[in-house]
Parts: structure tokens; C-alpha cells; sequence
């Protein structure tokens, strides 16, 4: 797929690999290269929230990888379905800065810019300490996440297909 | 909504939101009268200049562009020409015209982030953009469209957008050619565009009858509004090379913040930025945006920090201007970078970052390695002014209730743009009331 190809399904892995528990998304990009189809754009982003919008503009179904501050138990995986609902109180990560991920989908709806579809596997996080490697809990969930999204994908290219012959 | 001006109360901001970074903000009023403010900022201290001790020369640039996400280039900037004045290197105009460019770039998309996402609400009554997006649809959208050009241009010369690392001591790694800048031009000439409707869109806001006696500090330059080189000059008569700056200037600690504070030897507060940046360099703005200025009720020197978002919307329609301006009299250099030859010396620098002058100097040593390195952000610099606003704005409206208070001290915080990540990062506001 060249660049300018529009991708097939999007999956966003957001973190910053040096933060601990922060790696989880950019650890589930690297575990799902090669296990999903050509047409499936992985994208791995750790700065400018508010870019999401534009990396999502052609509007194809989404997946954002992301990791929280724990609020049950470190390690637990959530699915979340954004497309018609934000993201529930509790599992917007708070951010210092401007604009985190919640907020961002939140203008994105507010501006009719939502992808057709936006799911998001969040991991609670143990730590987030500068230079620490992911903790035991959330390095064991990177390969069951990344299974799910191979497998979600699968899904929607199926149901897009299915759409297409229909 | 009034409150009665004596009464013992208590007002307290857990966050006060669309500021960039974490502290917190005290307002002690007793019998009347605002008896302190404190702008605290409780973020770790993050020890860069410490960090950059014993590194290579040639490692600055990637180091302090960590220090923000938002202005990167304005640390690098500042980082390699301080370098670069240790080293004695010259370099070509065109790799001063891509340093400008990039320059540019980073306003555009700091100055349209602030002015619409953060801002923006303050005027127009709502809590924050993702409210105001959906009557402001459009507004938005032109602020994503002017960030995303500004974006492009950190990316072309840059490398990246966050963090970039394409810039080095001497030049760059590697230089654009002239259709790589043409595709640019076509989005900046749109971003221009929308950085017009921007401006006259804030025109139409209500602004707050407030006036400061500011001693203005930014750089000036003998041919252009200054972004990269200058002298520093103020309102008051200071004019001043780079390497002058800590003859001049001075940062003291405070007990309440982990960031220090700058301020002038002699007269203490002054204020850094783009309504010090648009006083002193009004007359080398070009006519057309000085006529844009004034169609938008700008004077030559605007006094109310409330109008300081128009003077970054001015900023943005110049930046989209000059980019073009830059990117049509391109011819690539000889070579993209001069190589470095280390020794033993000292570098200063001052550059315009989108809050204001950004100062560096690093002491190398016969190798280039770092013995030394001293870093004032526009933020640090611009401490004491906020909390002097505060001081006025809170006394002006010391009878008004809490949530009205609150709400003009956070807006009064924001005419400043403070980028507390970079001066130590964000807000609780307690008022106190005795």
C-alpha cells in the first residue's frame, strides 16, 4: 500500500515507548506489522493529539491502542465503541497538556469528523515512569490485544466485503 | 453576577484547562483587597540544563527540542545559533531562510492552536472548544486547517512535526528542493486565507476594558519583523546583544514554584511575546498587515493583554505571508550544512518563540562537550506579568462572584499563552478570601 493509498482500516497506537506502561500501544503496532493485511495502515503517535482528526480524514474504520491510568485492576483491556459514545468518565486519561485523545474525538464529533467506526483497546497502566520498561500485567496483554485487533479487522474487511457484493 | 466584596470565602480550581502544563494559581483577598497571587508551578523541575552537561555540542538540538510539543523549533532555534555563535559559524542565506521558514511554521500552528482551541471559549462563554465547535464549526475547522499547514511546513524542513530532528549545528541534514516547497505554498496560500477569516472572526469579541503599562522586551532586527536574529530592545530604552542578556536580566527563585522567575535588574517586570514582539516591531511589519492591524483595531502598540489575541492572529497572517515570501525566493544552498569544528568558547542566542524571546547559552569545551548551559523561556519571563495581571484584573473584579472571577483570571492567565511545560507545566486557582 503506498501512502497515498487509502487504507483499508486504521489502526492508531498511541505512547510513548519510553513512559512504561505509556509503550502499550506502540508495543501492540509492533506485534500486529505483518499479521494484518497490506491494506491495513498502522500509525504510532505520541505527541499532537489533535493530528488524529487529520489522520483519520478519509474516514475509514479505526482502531485506536491506547493505555490509562488504572481504575480497577492493572492489566485489565478494555474495548471501547466510540463511534456514538464518548469515552466513559473514568477512562478519559487525563492529560496536562491542551488536547488529549478523549478530547480530541470529542471535537471530532462535535465537528461531524468522525471516522464511520472508531473502537479503542485501552489497557489500565501499573506505571508510567520515565525510561521504565512495560510492567509484567501490561506486557502480557500486548499479545491478546493485538490477536483481537488482527481478528476485529478481519471482521470489518469481511463486512466491507460482504457490503461491497451485496 | 455581584458578590459581596467582604465576604469570607474560599474560591478553588482543581484545573484550569487550555494552558499548556501544571501549576496552580492563589489568590489571597483580605478586607477588600487582593493581598497575594501566586502562579505556582508544581511540575517537576526537569533539569535540561543540568541533562545537557557533558553531552556533545551536536547533541543540543535534539535534547531541547524534548523540551516542548509545541515549540521545538523556537529550541532549536535558539540552541543552534547559540552553538553556532560559540563555533563562529556562518551560514548560507538560504539555510537562514529555511531556519526562518520552519520558524514560520511553528507560529502557524502554536499561534492558530491558542487563538481558536484554547482562547477562543473565554470570549464566546463556553467551557472549551469541543463546546464552541459546535456553534463555531467553522472557526474550528480553519484552526485545524491552519495548524495542520503549520504542521506541514515542521514536517518538510523538520523532519517531523513533534520533536523534529532534521535541523543541525551548521545547517540541515537535509534540505528541501524546490517542488517539495512549491506543494507547501499551495496549502499556505489557503492558510492565509483562513488566517484572515480567523483574525476577523476574534475581531468581534467583546474585550474587557484593561490596560497595562508594560516594559515590552523582543527582538529587533534592522530589516525584518525578527523571528531567528535581533538585538533584544525594550519599550524603555534597553537594547542589547544576545550575549548581554544576563548583565541585564536576572532569575530568582520563589518558594511557591518550581520554574524561575526573570526579571530585568534594574526595573524588574516586563512582559515577552507577541504584544511585545508586534510594539516594537509594528514598522517592520509590511503595510498590508499593518492595514490589516488596523482594520481590526489594533494601534501600533496594544496595552490590553485581553486584544493580545488579535496581535497572534496579526502573527499568523504575517507567518503565512513571509512563509510565502521565503518559500518563492528559494534557491537550495551549496551544501546543506557547514561542518562543525569544535573549540573552546562560549554562544548566546535569543530567538522569537510564538510567546516571546527564548535565550540560550551553552559554555563548550576544547572538544564540545557541554561544561554549561543556561535556558530562559518566554514563560519563565513572563511569570511576574501574569501574576501582576492577576493582581489587577482579580482587584477590578473583586466583587464579582466566584465563577465570574474565576473565569476572568483563568482568561487573563491565557492572554499569555503560558507554556508552563516549558518553564519548569498546570492550574489550580484558589481564591481566598479573608
Amino acid at each position: 500500500m503506498t501512502v497515498a493509498d487509502k487504507p483499508s482500516v486504521l489502526v492508531v497506537a498511541i505512547g510513548n515507548p519510553d513512559r512504561g506502561d505509556d509503550g502499550f500501544g506502540p508495543a501492540v503496532a509492533q506485534r500486529l506489522r505483518g499479521r494484518v493485511p497490506p491494506t491495513v495502515r498502522i500509525l504510532e503517535r505520541s505527541g499532537d493529539a489533535l493530528a488524529l482528526i487529520e489522520d483519520w480524514n478519509s474516514s475509514p474504520p479505526v482502531i485506536i491502542v491506547d493505555a490509562m491510568t488504572p481504575i480497577t485492576k492493572p492489566g485489565r483491556v478494555h474495548r471501547l465503541d466510540l463511534t456514538h459514545s464518548p469515552l466513559p468518565v473514568g477512562c478519559s486519561p487525563r492529560s496536562s497538556h491542551a488536547f488529549g485523545v478523549a478530547e480530541t474525538v470529542e471535537l471530532a464529533r462535535s465537528l461531524g469528523r468522525l471516522p464511520q467506526c472508531l473502537l479503542a483497546y485501552v489497557v489500565e497502566g501499573e506505571q508510567f515512569g520515565t525510561g521504565a520498561p512495560l510492567s509484567l500485567v501490561v506486557a502480557e496483554a500486548v499479545g491478546d490485544v493485538a490477536e483481537r485487533i488482527a481478528s476485529e479487522v478481519l471482521t470489518i474487511l469481511k463486512a466491507k466485503e460482504k457490503g461491497r457484493h451485496a | 453576577m455581584r458578590a459581596r466584596p467582604m465576604a469570607n470565602r474560599t474560591i478553588r480550581v482543581d484545573y484550569i484547562a487550555r494552558v499548556e502544563g501544571e501549576s496552580s494559581l492563589e489568590l489571597h483577598i483580605g478586607n477588600g483587597k487582593v493581598d497575594a497571587v501566586r502562579l505556582s508551578i508544581f511540575e517537576p523541575p526537569r533539569f535540561f540544563e543540568a541533562l545537557l552537561r557533558g553531552r556533545g555540542f551536536d547533541e543540543v538540538l535534539d535534547i531541547v527540542a524534548r523540551i516542548c510539543g509545541i515549540c521545538p523549533i523556537a529550541y532549536q532555534m535558539s540552541g543552534v545559533h547559540a552553538v553556532e555563535d560559540a563555533l563562529g559559524i556562518e551560514v548560507e542565506e538560504p539555510i537562514r531562510a529555511l531556519r526562518r521558514l520552519l520558524y514560520c511554521g511553528e507560529w502557524i500552528q502554536s499561534h492558530a492552536l491558542h487563538i481558536v482551541m484554547l482562547h477562543a471559549p473565554d470570549f464566546l462563554g463556553y467551557p472549551d472548544a469541543i463546546a464552541m465547535a459546535r456553534d463555531h464549526g467553522d472557526a474550528v475547522q480553519r484552526a485545524l486547517a491552519l495548524k495542520k499547514t503549520g504542521n506541514e511546513l515542521l514536517r518538510l524542513l523538520g523532519g517531523r512535526e513533534i520533536h523534529p530532528i532534521n535541523a543541525r549545528v551548521g545547517g540541515f541534514y537535509r534540505v528541501p528542493n524546490r517542488a517539495e516547497l512549491a506543494l507547501v505554498a499551495e496549502a499556505l496560500k489557503h492558510a492565509r486565507d483562513q488566517a484572515v477569516k480567523t483574525l476577523r472572526w476574534t475581531a468581534g469579541f467583546s474585550f474587557p476594558e484593561f490596560f497595562r503599562d508594560y516594559e515590552f522586551v523582543a527582538l529587533r532586527h534592522p530589516d525584518e519583523y525578527p523571528m531567528n536574529a535581533g538585538r533584544i530592545v525594550s519599550s524603555a530604552g534597553l537594547n542589547i546583544a544576545a550575549s548581554d542578556y544576563e548583565t541585564e536580566f536576572i532569575e530568582r527563585q520563589v518558594p511557591y514554584s518550581t520554574a524561575l522567575h526573570s526579571v530585568l535588574k534594574e526595573r524588574d517586570t516586563y512582559l515577552v511575546g507577541p504584544m511585545a514582539r508586534y510594539a516594537l516591531n509594528w514598522d517592520r511589519l509590511p503595510p498590508d498587515i499593518r492595514a490589516l492591524s488596523d482594520e481590526v483595531g489594533l494601534e501600533p502598540i496594544c496595552r490590553n493583554p485581553f486584544r493580545s489575541i488579535l496581535v497572534r492572529g496579526v502573527e499568523v497572517v504575517y507567518a503565512c505571508d513571509e512563509a510565502l515570501r521565503l518559500i518563492a525566493d528559494y534557491g537550495p544552498p551549496s551544501r546543506p550544512f557547514v561542518p562543525p569544528e569544535p573549540r573552546a568558547a562560549i554562544g548566546y542566542a535569543c530567538t522569537e518563540a510564538p510567546r516571546g524571546i527564548l535565550y540560550h547559552r551553552y559554555r563548550l569545551d576544547s572538544d564540545g562537550t557541554i561544561l554549561e548551559a543556561s535556558l530562559v523561556p518566554p514563560t519563565a519571563q513572563n511569570q511576574d506579568v501574569i501574576e501582576e495581571d492577576l493582581r489587577e484584573v482579580a482587584t477590578a473584579g473583586l466583587d464579582l462572584d466566584e465563577e465570574t472571577l474565576k473565569a476572568r483570571c483563568e482568561q487573563s492567565i491565557r492572554n499569555h499563552d503560558p507554556c508552563i511545560s516549558c518553564a519548569a507545566h498546570f492550574l489550580k486557582l484558589q481564591v481566598h478570601r479573608t
